[in-house]
C-alpha cells in the first residue's frame, strides 16, 4: 500500500507523465466531443426523416437511414473503427484523429436518432392533433409544440449517449492513438514506474470526474427543462 | 330556419383504417346556428365522422364542402380556422402557459397582433373565470378548467362552427357540469355545434337536431323531441332503453 502511494506521489511529481497523461486527456475530449457534435446534428437529421409523415420522395431516404441505424447498431464499435482506419481511411498521412472522429461520429449518430426518435415519438399524439385543429402547419407544429417537448423528454438518454462516447473512444488505443487510455498504459509500462495499477487508477479518475461533471449539468438542465411539468404556479 | 347559410354539405363520405371500414356513406347537411347532437353506441363512427370534418382524418373518399368550397389538401388549413375544435383529452399545449395556448393560433397565423390576442384571451378568461391562472401551465389545471381553457382556444380564432368530440368524457361529475354550461352559454349565443356526447340530457336540452349513426351510417336524422319520443328504428328504440 505503501508503495501505491509513493507511486502516485512519483506519478503526479514527473513532470513527463503529467504531459502524458493531459496529452491523453485531450485527446481522448476532443474525439468525443467532435464525434458528438456529429452524432447529434446527423441522428437529428435521421430522427426527423424517420419520423416525418410517409411520403413519396420521402421512402428512399428513410429506408436509407434504416439501414443505416441497423447496421451502425448491428456491428461492434472497434470493427467499425478498424473499417475507418485500415479501409476507409487508409490514406498515408491522413490525420488520425480525424478518422477518429468521423468513425465515433457516425457510430454516435445512429444510437442519438434512435434516442431522439423515440423522445419525437413520446410527444402525445393530441399535441400535434392541437395544432392542426387551430390551422397551424406543420412546421410551426413541430418546432412550437412538438420539438420542446421531445427535447425535454430526450435529455436524460442524450445525457448517457454523451458518457457512452467518452469511455467508448478508450478503444482508439487499438489503433495506436495516444488517448487517455493509452497514456496510462504507456506510462504503466515505462521502466520508471513500472506499475500498471497507478496510473491506470489515476485515467480512471481522470474518466469519472469528466463523467461526474457531465452528469451534474445534465441534471441541471433536465431540471429547468421540466418547469413546465410542475404542478405549482410560477 | 329555411334561409340560413349552409355552412357544411357532406357527401358520400367513407372513411376505412386499412379493412375496417368505420364510415360507409355519410351524406349530411349543416345548417347556421344548427345544434346537432351526435349519437350512436360505440364504434359506430361518431368520432370519426366529427373528425373527418376537419380532416383530423382524411376521408378516404366523398366530399366535405365548407361554405361552398370543397375541403382539399390546399385550402384544410385554412378551413380549419374556421372550424373550431375541442377534444376529449382537452390537448392543451402542454409546454405553454394558458396564454400562450390562447394565442398561439391567431398569433401564428398572423390575425391577430400580441396586444389584441392577449386582450381577447384576458376576456375569454375572465368569462370563464380563470385570469389568474392565464401564466400556469397546463399541468396545473383541473381537468374542467383545461376543457374550460380548451374551449376558449378554439374561441380565439371566432370560428363558424365548433366540434365537440365526447368533450366531457374524460370529467369528474363536478366539472362536467361547468363545461357543459359553457356549452349551453355558446349555444344561446347562436354558435354553430356539432357534438358527440354521452350526456343524454344534455344531448336533448341543447339539440336542435340529432343524428344517430349506427355501423358508420346515419340511420336517423330529426328533431329532438321526435328522436327521443318517438324514434322511428329499432336500433334507436333499443339503444334509448340501454341509455335512458
Amino acid at each position: 500500500m505503501n508503495d501505491f502511494f509513493s507511486k502516485i506521489g512519483e506519478l503526479f511529481s514527473t513532470p513527463e507523465y503529467i504531459d502524458a497523461l493531459l496529452h491523453g486527456f485531450l485527446l481522448t475530449l476532443q474525439i468525443s466531443y467532435f464525434a458528438l457534435l456529429i452524432g447529434f446534428f446527423l441522428g437529428t437529421i435521421i430522427a426527423l426523416v424517420d419520423t416525418a409523415k410517409p411520403s413519396r420522395w420521402l421512402a428512399v431516404p428513410k429506408f436509407i437511414c434504416r439501414v443505416y441505424v441497423g447496421i451502425i447498431r448491428g456491428t461492434p464499435m472497434a470493427l467499425q473503427l478498424f473499417i475507418m482506419f485500415f479501409v476507409i481511411f487508409a490514406i498515408k498521412g491522413f490525420p488520425s484523429i480525424i478518422t477518429a472522429i468521423i468513425a465515433f461520429g457516425l457510430n454516435s449518430a445512429a444510437y442519438a436518432a434512435e434516442v431522439i426518435r423515440g423522445g419525437i415519438l413520446s410527444v402525445d399524439k393530441g399535441q400535434t392533433e392541437a395544432g392542426l385543429a387551430l390551422g397551424l402547419s406543420r412546421f410551426t407544429i413541430f418546432t412550437k409544440i412538438v420539438a420542446p417537448q421531445a427535447i425535454k423528454n430526450v435529455i436524460p438518454a442524450l445525457g448517457n449517449e454523451i458518457i457512452t462516447v467518452i469511455k467508448e473512444t478508450a478503444i482508439v488505443s487499438m489503433v495506436g492513438m495516444y488517448d487517455l487510455n493509452m497514456a496510462a498504459k504507456d506510462i504503466g509500462s515505462g521502466q520508471n514506474m513500472a506499475s500498471y495499477i497507478v496510473p491506470m487508477f489515476v485515467a480512471a479518475l481522470f474518466y469519472l470526474a469528466t463523467i461526474y461533471l457531465i452528469t451534474f449539468i445534465v441534471k441541471r438542465i433536465e431540471k429547468g427543462l421540466r418547469r413546465s411539468d410542475l404542478r405549482a404556479e410560477e | 330556419m329555411e334561409d340560413k347559410k349552409t355552412d357544411l354539405v357532406i357527401k358520400n363520405l367513407h372513411k376505412s383504417f386499412g379493412k375496417n371500414k368505420v364510415l360507409s356513406g355519410i351524406n349530411f347537411e349543416l345548417k347556421e346556428g344548427e345544434r346537432v347532437v351526435v349519437l350512436g353506441p360505440s364504434g359506430s363512427g361518431k368520432s370519426t365522422f366529427l373528425r373527418c370534418i376537419n380532416w383530423m382524418e382524411e376521408p378516404t373518399s366523398g366530399k366535405i364542402i365548407f361554405d361552398g368550397e370543397e375541403v382539399t389538401e390546399k385550402n384544410i388549413r385554412r378551413v380549419r380556422r374556421s372550424i373550431g375544435m375541442v377534444f376529449q383529452h382537452f390537448n392543451l399545449i402542454n409546454n405553454m402557459t394558458v396564454m400562450e395556448n390562447l394565442i398561439l393560433a391567431p398569433m401564428k397565423l398572423h390575425l391577430m397582433k400580441k396586444e389584441a390576442a392577449e386582450k381577447r384571451a384576458m376576456e375569454l378568461l375572465s368569462h370563464i373565470g380563470l385570469t389568474q391562472k392565464a401564466k400556469a401551465y397546463p399541468a396545473s389545471l383541473s381537468g374542467g378548467q383545461k376543457q374550460r381553457v380548451a374551449i376558449a382556444r378554439a374561441m380565439m380564432l371566432s370560428p363558424e362552427v365548433l366540434l365537440f368530440d365526447e368533450p366531457t368524457s374524460a370529467l369528474d361529475p363536478e366539472s362536467i357540469g361547468d363545461v357543459l354550461s359553457l356549452i349551453r352559454e355558446l349555444a344561446d349565443r347562436g354558435m354553430t355545434i356539432m357534438i358527440v356526447t354521452h350526456e343524454m340530457s344534455f344531448a336533448k336540452e341543447i339539440a336542435t337536431r340529432v343524428v344517430f349513426l349506427d355501423r358508420g351510417k346515419i340511420i336517423e336524422d330529426g328533431a329532438p323531441e321526435e328522436f327521443f319520443r318517438h324514434p322511428k328504428t329499432e336500433r334507436v328504440q333499443e339503444f334509448l332503453q340501454k341509455v335512458l
